[in-house]
């Protein structure tokens, strides 16, 4: 399953694919990697479906790739593709995903290292019984048909009215917790069922809560701003539309597959089906792929107000007075209409983040106020034993990648080989000499999630600072772990 | 015991799943998909009609896939025995399947795994000498 394709360095950390490659592609490929993530990136399919996804129509400038980047199905996982949809521009499910706004919020608290001396373990098992997680579990949301649907329209302010949080979290939430054009009647009565149960659940696979402690400073007036420091504990929450997304996706991946012969689009994999963004498919998909979006926006308010809830029975005392505040909120399985210049013309770009994240630069309007000067945090959780980054985005992503970057470490061993490599006892044992708790329903969810199944996160950082797409803020260290 | 095995893929599963008449292939692909959902096959008490249309096999392959699942992760309907016709019409395929199955809440028992959908990505099914076989991905 080898990539034995073209592969052309044509910077220190830019490789492009050649529109030459297969004839059907409208643009060349680029891939950002360094010379060691190269090698694992040849190993599987993820450079042949950059290729692919090049052959959609209308879209701008390249088929592009994050270092993370891993074979998924359609588009590679750390793929980003942008379509004018002036110029025949498609909209494709597959660019999202089954997880709708996937994606990752970071919570500071003013505790430090030493209030978690001995507390630790308590701290895990608190999260892992008051957060519901694991396969299939059930969330604590209840709500009416009519009341899902103020949900799907109204995203985290609609958790913040329940009480789930105060109206500060969403200033600090990607389009502030709730993307506006949301339509719950294109959703199907299936969606609304498969997710009615599970809002405010973390979900299974590589779902995770982590707490953490900030082990490096690389920017100091930025750490300022966002109030972090060395020694200071951070959670951090992975999860997204849990099944509502991946019933929405499903639908419209059926829908999209009948618009490639009434559209006479070609395409290599028909996991990539796509409509033109002015067509009524199109359309529909939109308006239920944001009400997905608006779903993750609330579940992840409510993971944030279970882990609140956690520390403050630990501790004693309320989130308030333990700073739990926001940092930011960011979506890394999403399509948004942007506006960037080509050819010196401003265009409003139909945007697919297939696990890569939105790195806007200093300035960018879409921007709370207290980021505007340093630019947006960028979430990157890399593996439960190594570290995980905070990045703000930077003007050079704005003009060369659609202001996008990587979104997490990147797989390098399939499930099943973690599965036969993997000893789960000595891992266990491997994790609690560096310090670090997991709990998780599965011991296979575990062992497939091993750190020795990640890329090096330190080497996908590299390339993406070095390339300019990100900056680095801060370094953190995993303490405890809750897997899905 | 079915006949199928894991196909390597860095984020999903991947199986191939061999079978000796296309109808035997439907249920093999479906059993395959449950066995890796749970382990548990409860008595068959409620019976689910699900007829699907496609182009092609492939497509009637990963709908009719979906579709079960679908039925299991919103209405919690767990299939368990599978009585599939497939039809050749003109102009598409065709499949009627009457299901035995039971009702087994998801978020109430543990299941194994939660798949999110079976994928058109790298989809495989054909006929050879020896039978049918099928590759599918899904996504986790």
């Amino acid at each position: 399953m080898n990539y034995d394709g073209p592969l052309e360095q044509i910077s220190e950390y830019k490789y492009r694919i050649p529109k030459s490659y297969k004839p059907g592609m409208r643009v060349d490929g680029i891939i950002y990697a360094g010379n060691k993530l190269l090698e694992s990136i040849k190993k599987d399919k993820a450079p042949e479906q950059v290729a692919n996804v090049a052959f959609l129509p209308g879209i701008v400038n390249y088929s592009l790739a994050m270092p993370d980047i891993h074979w998924g199905y359609g588009f590679p996982i750390g793929g980003v593709a942008a379509t004018d949809p002036e110029q025949g521009g498609v909209i494709s499910p597959g660019g999202v995903g089954y997880d709708i706004n996937c994606g990752v919020r970071l919570v500071k608290t003013d505790l430090v290292l030493e209030d978690l001396k001995g507390k630790i373990e308590k701290i895990v098992n608190v999260l892992y019984n008051d957060v519901p997680s694991g396969i299939g579990s059930k969330g604590q949301v209840k709500v009416s048909y009519q009341e899902e649907k103020k949900l799907l329209l109204n995203g985290a302010k609609w958790a913040v009215a329940q009480g789930f949080g105060v109206k500060e979290d969403l200033e600090y939430c990607e389009e502030f917790g709730a993307i506006d054009g949301a339509d719950p009647d294109s959703v199907s009565e299936r969606a609304f069922e498969r997710g009615k149960p599970q809002a405010g659940t973390l979900g299974s696979g590589n779902h995770f809560l982590e707490v953490q402690v900030i082990e490096d400073i690389f920017d100091q007036t930025a750490a300022e701003v966002f109030g972090l420091r060395i020694g200071q504990i951070a959670v951090m929450i992975h999860s997204g539309s849990r099944g509502f997304g991946y019933q929405v996706c499903d639908d419209y991946v059926k829908v999209m597959g009948k618009c490639l012969s009434k559209y006479a689009i070609k395409v290599p994999d028909r996991q990539l089906a796509c409509a033109p963004v002015t067509s009524s498919e199109a359309k529909a998909y939109i308006g239920a792929m944001r009400a997905a979006a608006n779903y993750a926006w609330v579940n992840r308010q409510v993971l944030m107000y279970l882990v609140r809830e956690s520390f403050g029975k630990v501790f004693s005392k309320s989130w308030q007075s333990l700073g739990m505040d926001l940092i930011y909120d960011v979506a890394h399985n999403i399509a948004k209409f942007e506006k960037y210049i080509i050819d010196g013309k401003e265009k409003v770009l139909c945007v697919h983040r297939k696990g890569a994240t939105r790195a806007f630069g200093p300035g960018n309007p879409e921007l709370p106020d207290r980021y505007r000067n340093i630019g947006q945090p960028v979430i990157i959780p890399g593996d439960m034993g190594t570290a995980s980054y905070l990045l703000v985005g930077t003007k050079k992503a704005e003009q060369e990648t659609f202001g996008s970057t990587c979104h997490g470490a990147g797989r390098l061993k399939s499930r099943s080989e973690a599965i036969r490599t993997v000893d789960y006892e000595g891992l266990i044992k491997e994790l609690r000499q560096k310090g670090i708790e997991v709990r998780s329903s599965g011991k296979n969810t575990i062992v497939e999630e091993a750190p020795s199944a990640y890329k090096n996160i330190d080497d996908v950082i590299e390339v993406v600072t070095q390339a300019g797409l990100s900056k680095k803020v801060c370094k953190m260290r995993p303490l405890c772990v809750v897997k899905g | 015991m079915i006949d199928f095995e894991f196909i390597e893929h860095t984020a999903d599963v991947g199986v191939r799943v061999y079978a000796d008449t296309s109808e035997q292939l439907f249920k093999n692909c479906a059993e395959v998909l449950f066995g890796l959902i749970l382990d548990d096959r409860p008595k068959p008490d409620i019976e689910e009609t699900v007829v699907v249309e496609a182009e092609d096999i492939e497509e009637l392959l990963i709908t009719w896939l979906n579709e079960l699942l679908s039925l299991f992760f919103a209405y919690r309907f767990l299939p368990v025995d599978y009585d599939i016709i497939l039809e050749e019409r003109e102009d598409c395929k065709v499949i009627k399947s009457r299901i035995k199955g039971a009702n087994f809440d998801p978020y109430q028992n543990k299941i194994k795994m939660e798949i999110k959908a079976a994928t058109y990505h790298d989809l495989k099914v054909e006929k050879n000498d020896s039978g049918w076989i099928a590759e599918i991905i899904f996504d986790l």
